[in-house]
């Protein structure tokens, strides 16, 4: 059972329960219940509004969940394809993460004792690979394909492999290879041509092409999905040619009884008894077992949530955003029912019987919006996989795939909701009791509400000790060590709140409030304070861009609504120095001073939801401009980095006599590759190994490292500069230089998975190198530590590396010449070099993947957040919609006094504009300001993360269609203001 | 004996503080008896708004004792006062406010609900006021659907429906034509008579106070005549 089943009878128990209490308080409150209800009915149009207005939030849990969902069986769909019917894997993975070789009779032997066990549906004896491949009649090289060498008898509980043609085999025919869609795309290669195949031995090993094969659930294994340039498939004894494995093999497929995923159930037991028969193998030493599709299985889930997270944490601004809509829909209506609502406080309904009227009515609304809710999100989802199909180009993730993985599951459209539902209802619950104090004299004479009295509540200066007091528990328990950030920034602001309430009781809630609002601000956003108060070894995710968000939005909303006054009377003063515009401006702008609340709930739906475009956007800016500096930071100025299997000699020599290819460099450098092992204080750097690189001297000036390389330090020793680090490195034997991937405390292991934990290496220290081909062993002093980590090593003298016994060039730089193109020139030298086995890395294609894979991210999360600016836009509609009913009269009054229609459609679009571009500027400067503080955190340092860039294009796309979005909203009732006949305005009405 | 149902001794009512304190009554003293027919008139401003409020129960007195049928209404939390309006009140206003959702019927029955009156006796008891009042061909249209003299007269059906002991109607006539406003004068006379309410009537017009039993006039917050 998945978490998220798990967690489905909760909410139905949880939905069972607000059904039973409504129902019951149906019966006991039947008039309450009957007003409610009635009043839903009211008005269909504003029924539809309303709903509109309240679905927000259950459209983004719903879109979010679904877009996980998406990624599950996106992720389900690629393990599957790669892991096939293989369920478990025996296999004695080295530490470089080969496969080593063992003996065939191991096979035998499993087989023997398993026979009879009825989870087992069949074992199959492998050889699994990666080997070059020339197509010999296309003439095209592709260094990096996998090899799987297996009999068609002895595999076919895995399938048969599926023809282009729609035919089905059990295998390849000896001396044959099967060539799945990707390969053959790799290879430009079809049925008939012929192969030279290079293992470990490099013989070449010849093949006919037998078939292309569909990269179905047999023909993708072992590797489907990003990242795989696709498989060839042989007969046993071929591969073992190939690698030269002679009666061996490297891996046991086994494929338990069942589905494909059925079998997963299995595993455990299996597994269980392949180890147990393992133990008594002797020449199995080493094999170990590997659930292949359970574990792929529950990192394919797991991603999926860790999607479904990111969209939820984002979509968080606009479920508040949309929360404060709620709240001021009930306040509208509040004021729209004024009259009815105080005679009927006035005959006799207790105010709780008000609560329980608008209970009833938001019930309705809730019930309503969250079942229109978790559908539209269906659309949202499908729209957001859509997008994600088209912005990620990622090779072998076809767009077909990504939309084939949509995928809607019944429970995840119950638990959006039901989370909805609630989620709507108590925040209708809160409005409503806040809807539902009024005066009664005042309602019924529709009397406008007193200025507020000037408040001094004692409770709320004990509430504020208790916040208080919490915050600083809760910040001194978390303020050192290593929990979340978000803990101590919560305790933090909580004590800046309590402080403010506490003070209120004593100074004008202005001077309190305020400042406490500017406490919330700097608190929030000034990244040092966090730094010298906190420290630096807190973990932190998405959340706290919330949590501070949260925060400094509250605080920018806390100044206005203390100090609207001031700023609609400054705007005023302003105003009135243009005498044409002062009436306009006058009436435009008094109305959110005298409505400070409703003003603050708009502007703080407008503020959220462009705070998290403007952030998600500028984020991505920073990323990009990083991206750029990471890789020429990475690159050293060259165009690709290279290896090959075997050495080649004087490389550069044979590219410039090679008429065809010299025009195509500019720069080739060699090296000298090999592995070693790194000793610091004892302790050994890194348990699979260390790569040793140096560059030979005496070359010419455009194969000569030392003067071509553009390599940055992040520090050397005394400060030295650059060029004094690379002249020390070439003539003097006791040093060395270290990439960035030294200076920190771990080192990743490989695949994404464990890290190994090392003392960090500083410049000054002495490290000691050991050749272990040779034993040579020598003690040099780390002069520079590198900015770079992608080529990543220990540098050394020449001359010293060569003692140590590591002098193959194997690894090589090389920069293509002005007027070449990379893509040509690589392909040229790949398969000039191809006995060799070059493989060249393009340092700006990774460059455009990534930041292809940076733009596509971005774009498809603004598209999501986007949908807040629905909110904004129904809040600003709803408040338009109110305003003119609302100030019918005072609309008359002003058109009988001289103001023209175009006057009060000014006056409207000026009143709006002035709360939309506010809430848009709070938001997009706490946007930027955010961003800022995550790229000058410490974390981001560490991350290579320098420079913060602000993407102004696109922010201004975003201010201009937030704006025009919101002058769309508030045109209809603006228009029906100005059209307003003055006779019909002023004339009080029922 | 001569029952009073409503009494007030020194009752004051202050709006603001400081330099922008008004009191709109200032140490009002009143007995009304039962089935008195009361007017109250006086210039705008006067306090006459205020007192129906404060009496009533709608609002708070700043200081002094007001008496509901023996009972100190300063003693009543918010609940309690509902529930004597709900009981022993009716409220007739200028502005009808009827529950537009409601019909003509469903307003009238909507004091007997909150007083807990089952929904058949309630439905037939308004059904019936309703034709007393004229409107029995009504009874099921909607208040968008009724004349302005109509909505007053299911707004009076309402404060009467439950036999209240007192009704106090603010400026009833205030929104009618001159034949509305005879016709809604005529019907509180009536009903005053037929039912035995107390009926306090706050008016501008002096013709409405004409069928008065007696009027008291306010000036600056207190009667003075």
């Amino acid at each position: 059972m998945s978490s998220t089943d798990s967690v489905i009878p909760i909410l139905l128990f949880i939905l069972l329960v607000v059904g039973l209490i409504s129902a019951g308080l149906a019966v006991r409150h039947r008039l309450a219940f009957r007003v409610g209800f009635r009043n839903v009915r009211r008005s269909r149009s504003r029924t539809i509004l309303l709903i509109l207005g309240l679905l927000v939030a259950t459209t983004i849990i719903s879109g979010s969940l679904i877009v996980g969902d998406t990624i599950n069986e996106l992720d389900l769909h690629y393990t599957l394809l790669g892991a096939g019917y293989n369920d478990e894997i025996l296999s004695n993975v080295t530490p470089t993460g080969s496969l080593a070789p063992f003996p065939y009779a191991v096979y035998t032997q499993v087989v023997a004792s398993t026979t009879g066990d009825h989870d087992i549906a069949g074992i199959a004896p492998e050889i699994v690979s990666t080997v070059q491949v020339w197509d010999r009649s296309t003439g095209v090289p592709q260094p990096n394909l996998h090899l799987i060498g297996v009999n068609g008898n002895q595999s076919q509980q895995l399938g048969a492999f599926v023809t282009d043609g729609g035919q089905s085999l059990a295998g390849a025919a000896p001396g044959k290879v099967l060539v799945d869609d990707l390969a053959a795309s790799e290879l430009n290669a079809s049925a008939g041509d012929s192969l030279l195949l290079y293992g470990v031995s490099a013989i070449p090993v010849p093949a006919v092409v037998q078939a292309v094969v569909q990269d179905n659930v047999r023909g993708a294994f072992p590797t489907g999905g990003v990242g795989n340039f696709g498989s060839i498939f042989t007969d046993l004894a071929t591969a073992q040619k190939v690698e030269n494995f002679t009666g061996q093999i490297n891996l046991l497929s086994v494929t338990n009884v069942g589905s494909q995923q059925g079998g997963v159930a299995l595993s455990d037991s299996v597994s269980a008894t392949l180890n147990s028969t393992l133990v008594k193998i002797p020449s199995a030493a080493g094999v170990t077992v590997q659930e292949t599709l359970k574990d792929g299985l529950a990192t394919a889930q797991s991603a999926g949530s860790s999607i479904s997270t990111l969209f939820l944490v984002l979509g968080l601004f606009s479920v508040v955003a949309g929360a404060m809509l709620i709240i001021g829909i009930f306040v509208l209506l509040a004021e729209e029912r004024k009259g009815e609502m105080g005679m009927l406080r006035a005959i006799g309904l207790p105010r709780r019987e008000l609560i329980y009227s608008y209970y009833f009515e938001g019930l309705a609304y809730s019930a309503g919006s969250a079942l229109a809710g978790s559908f539209v999100g269906v659309g949202v989802g499908y729209g957001l996989t859509y997008a994600f199909s088209i912005l990620f180009p990622e090779p072998g993730l076809s767009q077909r795939a990504i939309l084939d993985s949509f995928t809607v599951l019944p429970q995840t459209l119950l638990i959006a909701y039901v989370i909805g539902f609630l989620l709507t209802l108590v925040t209708v619950v809160v409005a409503s009791r806040r809807s539902s104090r009024l005066n009664i004299v005042r309602a019924i004479r529709d009397l406008p509400e007193p200025p507020p009295p000037i408040r001094v509540y004692t409770y709320l200066a004990y509430l504020g000790l208790l916040a208080f007091v919490l915050g600083t528990l809760l910040f001194l328990a978390t303020h050192s060590g290593s929990s979340d950030i978000s803990e101590p920034v919560i305790g933090g602001a909580l004590m800046i709140l309590g402080a403010a309430l506490v003070a209120s009781r004593f100074v004008p809630n202005r001077v309190a409030f305020s400042a406490a609002g500017l406490g919330f601000v700097v608190w929030a956003g000034l990244e040092p304070l966090h730094t010298a108060l906190l420290g630096t070894s807190h973990t932190g995710g998405i959340f706290i861009v919330f949590v501070e968000g949260i925060i400094m939005v509250g605080g920018a909303l806390f100044l206005f609504a203390f100090n609207s006054a001031s700023l609609v009377a400054g705007l005023l003063r302003l105003a009135n120095g243009r005498s044409g515009r002062a009436p306009v401006a006058r009436v435009a702008l008094s109305y959110p001073g005298r409505r400070p609340a409703r003003t603050t709930i708009t502007l703080a739906i407008f503020a959220l939801v462009v705070f998290t475009l403007v952030a998600i956007a500028t984020f991505g800016g920073t990323i990009q401009a990083n991206l750029n500096n990471t890789v020429a930071e990475q690159s050293g100025g060259y165009t690709f980095f290279g290896f090959s299997s075997a050495p080649i000699p004087d490389l550069a020599g044979q590219i410039e006599r090679n008429a065809s290819l010299a025009s195509q460099f500019s720069v080739v450098v060699p090296l000298y590759l090999g592995g070693g092992n790194i000793n610091v204080s004892g302790f050994s750097m890194n348990p699979f190994g260390d790569t040793v690189f140096a560059a030979p001297t005496g070359q010419n000036a455009s194969s000569d490292f030392y003067t071509t390389n553009h390599f940055p330090f992040g520090s050397t020793l005394g400060g030295i500069s650059a060029s004094a680090a690379m002249h020390e490195l070439e003539t003097n034997g006791s040093v060395a230089v270290v990439d960035q991937t030294y200076a920190a405390a771990t080192t990743n292991l490989g695949g994404g998975g464990p890290t190994a934990p090392h003392p960090s290496v500083h410049v000054g220290e002495a490290i000691r190198i050991t050749n272990p081909l040779t034993g040579n062993t020598t003690s040099v002093t780390v002069i520079g530590i590198l900015l770079e980590g992608t080529v990543s090593g220990v540098w050394l003298n020449p001359v010293t590396a060569m003692s140590l016994g590591f002098r193959q060039e194997t690894a090589f730089f090389l920069t293509t010449a002005a007027g070449a193109t990379d893509t040509h020139a690589a392909q040229l030298a790949k398969a000039a070099f191809f006995r060799y086995g070059l493989v060249l890395y393009d340092f700006r294609a990774l460059l455009a993947q990534s930041i292809a894979g940076t733009e596509g991210a971005v774009g498809l999360l603004q598209i999501f957040v986007g949908l807040g600016l629905a909110v904004g836009i129904a809040a600003l509609g709803v408040v338009a919609v109110r305003a003119v009913v609302e100030r019918k009269r005072e609309i008359g009054m002003i058109r009988a006094n001289g103001f023209t229609r175009r006057m009060v459609l000014q006056a409207f679009f000026l009143e709006y504009t002035f709360v939309s571009l506010l809430g848009i500027g709070i938001g997009t400067a706490l946007g930027i300001l955010i961003v800022f503080n995550l790229s000058s955190s410490p974390g981001a340092a560490a991350a290579g993360v320098a420079t913060f860039s602000v993407p102004w294009w696109n922010l201004l796309l975003i201010l201009v269609v937030a704006y025009g979005l919101a002058m769309a909203a508030v045109a209809e009732p603006s228009l029906r203001a100005a059209n307003l006949p003055p006779a019909e305005a002023v004339r009080p009405t029922e | 004996m001569t029952e009073v149902v409503v009494s007030g001794k020194d009752v004051w009512k202050v709006f603001g503080s400081g330099e922008t304190e008004v009191s709109a009554l200032r140490g009002v003293d009143i007995e009304i008896t039962r089935k008195e027919m009361l007017a109250i008139m006086g210039p705008s401003g006067c306090g006459k708004t205020t007192f129906l409020n404060c009496f009533s129960g709608l609002d708070e007195a700043t200081r002094g004792e007001i008496r509901l049928e023996g009972v100190d209404l300063t003693s009543m939390n918010d609940d309690a006062k509902s529930r004597y309006r709900a009981l022993r009140t009716g409220f007739v206003f200028q502005s009808y406010n009827l529950l537009p959702v409601l019909s003509a019927v469903e307003n009238v029955e909507m004091p007997l609900l909150i007083a807990g009156v089952k929904g058949r006796e309630a439905r037939e008891r308004s059904t019936k006021i309703l034709g007393e009042l004229g409107l029995a061909e009504r009874v099921n249209h909607r208040p968008s659907e009724l004349s302005g003299g109509e909505q007053q007269r299911v707004s009076l059906a309402r404060a009467l429906v439950g036999h209240p002991a007192i009704v106090w109607a603010d400026e009833p006539t205030g929104n009618l034509d001159e034949e509305g406003s005879r016709d809604v004068t005529r019907l509180l006379r009536e009903l005053n008579r037929q039912y035995g309410q107390t009926m306090v009537v706050v008016t501008h017009d002096e013709s409405v106070a004409a069928t008065c039993d007696r009027t008291l006039r306010m000036r600056d917050g207190k009667f003075v005549s």
